[in-house]
């Protein structure tokens, strides 16, 4: 390797992995507590891996299936580079893992946590987070090795003719990995959001508001899938899709700076750079993890405090070190690419920032909603609908902002013009970078939250002291509110991940066209050759500008696809949770020693059921997303895959935000109520608030976070069969 | 037959009124009111366990026709001596224990004491439960409420009132406070008219907020506890409080605060 900098790439992954096994010894050595506990843990526990090994089972049929058909593609048609099947294979192996690893470390911690709250609130506080650690250092640990392997495997193999050349080959073929993570991903979240969906709907519309028994109880069947759903969808969903963001991140940023920097001596650093700022990030993440305690007798906020300051300390490092990584990479520009680092952190803080204002109840708008519920079900539905697509503005208007400014910084230049194109949008691209750069310390945030209501409900069900319960109960209170910005956190990042993919699509077009042997494009009338052709002159050739009615269909169908994706999940949530409403009326029916408590419920039954509605629903919509990219190619081209690119982000960002706030608000709206305002549990305004929660559980855990997939599956389903685009388009 | 022998205890249940033999410990017998012998339905009930007294009001010898175990053995769940007008034969001091039963058969027991009452003037909301469920606002405490509303002087009245006060939090001294709080009540609006009224009024102590129990109460805004009593006497069943069900009777604290009531 000419820059022995890279190796920081490496290293700082098997430090990251090294920190994770750590995490994950030091949880397994803590107390699992009481046999009750321990039996609830162990039924949790064998349900979450059943669910993944049925996951795995349909994942892996679905990939042998594409990867069949990717060799076809490069061995036999030759429209696409040999590496892609293996490439595919890969990131989806590595997403894979990093979502298993996470779910056993997840549901080995809940019993374990909720007895380490039985010592102190710290304590509790520790085991859940730094289990949550596991998850975000598994994530980037797994995704930086899966990028040093590929990067040093593609250095060694591939050939071209010049060093800049073999750059652009590299990162555009590492480029293709992202398909896999993003496949998996898909699969992790829609099956995850249906699956931990039918069981909460379930368990509470047959346990709650039929059998009238409390939540979290051991005689409701289905309270074991609802727990396991908590894993599945926020764990294994939550750490495979932002794998994949963060992974795309770095790798839609080193394309781009491969493309911007080709034929200077500066083209190896700018790949690099993206790599580095990600692995220093990574080791910063350990060290704010190690920042994170409270003392005992600790509230809300002191606990919120102990995890920013795990964050903060983090973020701050970041912005000091990449300074020194750039100017040590002696990169152009170096002051305006950090001014981009910087910009794509404040924009991620900002969006979780947002919304937590419009989804914690400490704030007006989620007031609102719980103000509305005085007057029914209805006023609720239209108050949280509404005060969702008011939220949509903040993180929107963020993206647009840091968007401009990380081109504006990075560019050098605010005239937009083509020269500098390729400079902005390398800046977008580590934009993305900076605002997931500390992802090991965020995404434990994220993944702490599930581990803490397990904890929670382990300590209800095994009735652990009321002391013990209220601890359990503020982590638990701690964890919905860093869900809630976590899922901001990843749609945001998606977004602009999605922006930088979109840019590396057009470096995808130029491979796609060395495989048809051209060497040129013809640009009003004049061959530029590929190797000088940029960005603009792409785009005119491909006539990709909104008079070209091909665009504006890809627009439309790119912003139906994401109205069309998120239908087709929450009906199948609606199917999934009829069926578990069915089982655990069953079991009521023929099991009466359950309601005395002198019968175990067969929780099993209820997590197969969760698990093969899951496995059934999410097959239609992931085959959906994988095709119409592929469809939309063969039909339009490449005008009609950029406006299908264009329309799913724009339609599948607002909607994805507003989707995953107008639920969180109804379910804080809820809570609000029940601490006592409007009338308190029980009140009219429950009533109507437990209806609103209800409507936004598919919302804001089942199509909302699917979308974020959605938008960079098709991406980069478009970038992977880009030459199939070229090759094969009709019109 | 022979039967084996087993302890018959004597319930009277409030809502609905009925006296209830049954072989069933008071523990057992509020589950199987709340969720049924398949454990299909649920529902609330509150109870007393009854001493047996003498009386020429009900048939006390139905109890051994009736009270048998079935003949493979099994308890007798239940046996109704009486359905009517059940109340108010049975004597104050032969009631033993309050149960409370939640909708899904959690248990809560409580013992009578001596009732105390607050030495400072306000308003109180009273939740009748047997024999008539009307919800009432009214002026005077616990043991004056019930020595008004069973005075037979007055058209208005029963021989022998059960019922329970409600909070009213802040309305209980100021009918038009803003601050509504955890109260669940439907119709607030209606309420604070009632409690206006009795302020306005001079010399009128209760008013009517509703004509009848329209869902199960929420054992959350039992204020204080359960009365009992006629023009005589009164006896007074005091609940926890929510500290207490929260530290020491958690599992039907937490079933309680499930309740959909009102």
């Amino acid at each position: 390797m000419d820059n022995l900098l890279f190796w920081i790439v490496p290293a700082s992954s098997i430090i990251a992995l090294f920190f994770a096994y750590y995490f994950y010894h030091q949880m397994m050595g803590e107390s699992e507590g009481t046999d009750d506990m321990k039996r609830i843990a162990y039924h949790v526990r064998c349900g979450a891996i059943a669910y993944l090994k049925q996951q795995y089972k349909i994942v892996l049929c679905v990939f042998i299936v594409i990867t069949a058909l990717f060799a076809w593609l490069s061995y036999g048609l030759h429209v696409q580079n040999n590496w892609v099947w293996f490439a595919f294979l890969t990131g989806g192996f590595f997403s894979g893992l990093a979502g298993f690893f996470g779910m056993k470390t997840a549901t080995a911690a809940s019993s374990r946590a909720a007895y380490a709250a039985n010592q102190s609130l710290d304590h509790g506080l520790r085991v859940a987070f730094r289990s949550g650690a596991v998850m975000g250092l598994v994530v980037v640990g797994l995704g930086l090795l899966d990028i040093s392997l590929w990067f040093i495997t593609l250095n060694y193999f591939v050939d071209s003719a010049t060093e800049s050349e073999k750059l652009i080959l590299i990162t555009t073929t590492m480029l293709t990995f992202g398909m896999g993570a993003s496949l998996q991903a898909l699969f992790a979240r829609v099956g995850g959001g249906i699956f931990t969906k039918a069981a909460d709907v379930g368990a509470d519309l047959v346990g709650k508001v039929e059998a009238g028994i409390p939540e979290d109880d051991p005689r409701n069947p289905a309270t074991i899938a609802d727990n396991v759903g908590d894993n599945v969808g926020d764990v294994a969903g939550m750490g495979a899709d932002l794998y994949e963001s963060y992974c795309g991140s770095i790798l839609a940023t080193a394309a781009l700076g491969a493309a911007a920097f080709a034929n200077t001596d500066k083209q190896l650093e700018a790949v690099l750079a993206p790599m580095l700022i990600a692995s220093v990030g990574t080791i910063l993440s350990i060290l704010g993890i190690f920042a994170v305690r409270v003392k005992e007798g600790a509230g809300m906020r002191q606990l919120m405090g102990a995890l920013s300051k795990g964050v903060n300390i983090s973020g701050v490092l970041i912005v000091v070190l990449s300074y020194f990584i750039l100017n040590m990479l002696e990169l152009p520009n170096a002051l305006g690419i950090w001014g981009a680092i910087i910009v794509g952190l404040i924009t991620g803080i900002f969006i979780g920032k947002a919304t937590e204002y419009y989804t914690s109840h400490a704030y007006k708008p989620t007031q609102r909603i719980a103000d509305q519920a005085k007057t029914g079900p209805a006023t609720v539905i239209i108050s949280g609908m509404g005060e969702g697509m008011n939220s949509v503005c903040a993180p929107v208007l963020a993206v647009v902002v840091g968007t401009i400014l990380a081109y504006g910084f990075a560019s050098g230049s605010w005239s937009f013009e083509a020269s500098s194109m390729g400079m902005g949008l390398y800046g977008i691209g580590i934009a993305a970078v900076g605002m997931l750069s500390t992802l090991g310390i965020t995404l434990a945030t994220d993944a702490y939250g599930p581990i803490a209501d397990n904890a929670g409900g382990n300590a209800e069900m095994s009735g652990l002291p009321p002391e013990v319960r209220r601890r359990t109960d503020a982590l638990d209170a701690l964890g919905n509110t860093t869900a809630a910005t976590g899922k901001g956190f990843a749609i945001g990042s998606a977004a602009l991940t999605a922006l930088a993919l979109l840019a590396s699509y057009v470096e995808e077009l130029k491979i796609g066209l060395h495989h048809q042997n051209q060497d040129s494009i013809i640009v009003a009338g004049q061959s530029i050759p590929l190797n000088q052709a940029n960005l603009v002159d792409f785009m005119t050739a491909y006539q990709v500008h909104l008079m070209n009615p091909k665009v504006l269909l890809g627009v439309f169908i790119g912003a139906m696809m994401a109205f069309f994706f998120c239908g087709l999940t929450m009906n199948a949530v609606g199917r999934a949770a009829g069926k578990m409403v069915d089982e655990v009326r069953r079991q009521f029916k023929k099991m009466p020693g359950i309601m005395e408590g002198t019968e175990e419920p067969d929780y099993a039954r209820c997590v197969q059921i969760s698990t093969m509605a899951a496995q059934q629903e999410m097959l239609i919509p992931a085959l959906i997303a994988v095709m119409t990219p592929v469809l939309i190619g063969l039909l339009l081209g490449v005008p009609g895959v950029m406006g299908l690119l264009a329309g799913a982000l724009a339609a599948g960002f607002a909607l994805a935000v507003f989707m995953a706030n107008s639920g969180g608000a109804w379910d804080n709206a809820k809570k609000f109520i029940e601490e006592g305002h409007m009338g308190g549990k029980g009140s009219d305004a429950h009533k109507a608030a437990v209806i609103g929660d209800t409507v936004g559980d598919p919302f804001k855990d089942t199509s909302g976070p699917s979308l974020n997939i959605l938008i960079k599956l098709m991406t980069m389903v478009s970038i992977v069969t880009a030459g199939v685009t070229i090759s094969y388009s009709i019109l | 037959m022979n039967y084996p022998v087993m302890k018959t205890y004597i319930y009277l249940s409030l809502i609905p009124e009925g006296l209830v033999a049954s072989h069933l410990s008071p523990f057992e017998f509020g589950n199987y009111l709340a969720v049924g012998t398949k454990k299909r339905s649920r529902g609330q009930a509150i109870f007393f366990e009854i001493e047996r007294f003498d009386s020429d009001f009900f048939q006390w010898d139905e109890i051994e026709q009736h009270c048998v175990p079935h003949s493979d053995g099994r308890a007798k769940r239940s046996a109704y001596l009486g359905i009517y007008r059940v109340l108010e034969h049975v004597p104050l001091d032969a009631l033993k224990s309050l149960y409370l039963v939640t909708d899904d058969g959690r248990v809560l027991e409580l013992k009578a004491s001596e009732f105390q009452p607050a030495n400072f003037q306000q308003h109180h909301l009273y939740q009748e439960l047997c024999p008539v469920t009307p919800r009432v606002v009214s002026v005077l405490d616990p043991s004056e409420f019930c020595k008004s509303i069973t005075d037979r002087s007055k058209a208005v009245s029963v021989n022998k009132m059960a019922f329970c006060e409600l909070t009213l939090n802040k309305l209980s001294r100021d009918p038009d406070s803003d601050d509504i709080g955890d109260l669940p009540y439907p119709n607030i609006g209606h309420l604070r008219d009632c409690l206006r009224e009795l302020e306005d009024k001079s010399g009128k102590n209760n008013k009517q907020v509703d004509r009848g129990l329209n869902s199960e109460i929420l054992y959350r805004t039992v204020k204080n506890g359960f009365f009992v009593g006629d023009c005589e006497g009164m006896k007074y069943y005091p609940m926890p409080s929510q500290e207490q069900l929260e530290r020491e009777y958690y599992t039907w604290w937490r079933s309680a605060l499930t309740t959909f009531g009102q």
